[in-house]
């Protein structure tokens, strides 16, 4: 049964959500603004309200952050 | 869902952007590179081990894939990803690190996949797609404060009477009956960004049903 957030979260429409493809092309910058350790809804907030959304986008930044982070920048030599 | 990026208008023959690192992979990945093979295997080498990695953090979604099978999967992965990144190398202009902006392929292509194994094995019901008997979220108790349970009349009421045919099934499919987005974009022809309008779309106006019927909800923040 939902309470009266579960409500809300059900109905989650935040305005500047910048929408799923919006993110796509910069998913690279967004998170290695987070390897930094500063905010990168400074620079992308459409795309940071829509990651706190939309889970399918959720998930491809959590595991492009993880990639960055366990397996760090390689030298091609 | 295929991942695209929009291509480079025309060739760029400046010198490769961004880090010392970034552009060595970009000179080196060049087909006229002398060392173009090595840095091939070495970039697939860790795009293999990224999308296992990936598989692996996302076994608990479905289609819980394993074994042969599994490792099938990532090496289409790899291969799909490799291709596109060739593709559009021209498209990189050093805004990140290689790696970074490389491993964003082998991602979107794990996560693209999955959702074609899952919608394959499992395609959503027709009872997930339309609005029949009330779902377990908007059932209402006899115990519920009568405001509530007059809210969520209301709110069932415009699901049905409010919403575009298109919003009401992608609503229901995908707010009511946890049909992953992806999933739902495979079964309806469509791709991720579309379906996601259309939910958007359905809640900002259930939202406004909701406040005409004098039942505003105050936005508060997400749960993390």
């Amino acid at each position: 049964m939902m309470d009266p957030h579960e409500l809300d979260e059900l109905l989650r429409a935040q305005e500047g959500d910048s929408g799923c493809d919006a993110g796509v092309s910069i998913m690279d910058q967004y998170v290695e603004i987070e390897l930094r350790g500063k905010d990168p809804s400074e620079r992308f907030p459409g795309t940071a309200i829509h990651l706190r959304v939309c889970p399918g986008c959720r998930a491809d930044h959590d595991g492009v952050l993880e990639a960055a982070r366990r397996f760090g920048d390689i030298d091609p030599e | 869902m295929s991942v695209k990026r929009p291509l480079a208008d025309a060739p760029d023959h400046r010198p490769a952007p961004g880090d010392p690192v970034s552009r060595r992979w970009v000179e080196q990945l060049h087909p006229d590179h002398p060392r173009h093979e090595q840095a091939l295997a070495r970039l697939h080498d860790v795009l293999r081990r990224i999308a296992l990695h990936e598989l692996h953090r996302r076994r608990a979604q479905p289609p819980a894939l394993a074994g042969p099978e599994l490792d099938d999967v990532a090496q289409q992965c790899v291969d799909d990803a490799l291709m596109n990144i060739l593709a559009r190398i021209d498209d990189f202009k050093g805004l990140s690190r290689f790696t970074t902006w490389a491993y964003t392929f082998a991602i979107f292509e794990v996560s693209s996949k999955l959702a074609r194994h899952a919608w394959q094995r499992h395609p959503p019901s027709r009872e997930q797609l339309e609005l029949g008997e009330p779902p377990d979220t908007l059932a209402t108790r006899p115990s519920e404060q009568a405001e509530r349970r007059e809210q969520l009349i209301v709110l069932r009421k415009a699901i049905e009477a409010d919403l575009t045919p298109r919003q009401r099934e992608v609503f229901v499919a995908i707010a009511l009956n946890d049909v992953p987005i992806d999933v739902l974009a495979l079964q309806l022809g469509s791709n991720r960004n579309a379906i996601y309008k259309n939910l958007f779309d359905a809640r900002r106006k259930l939202r406004e049903s909701l406040a005409a019927a004098g039942h505003p909800l105050t936005e508060e923040e997400p749960r993390a």
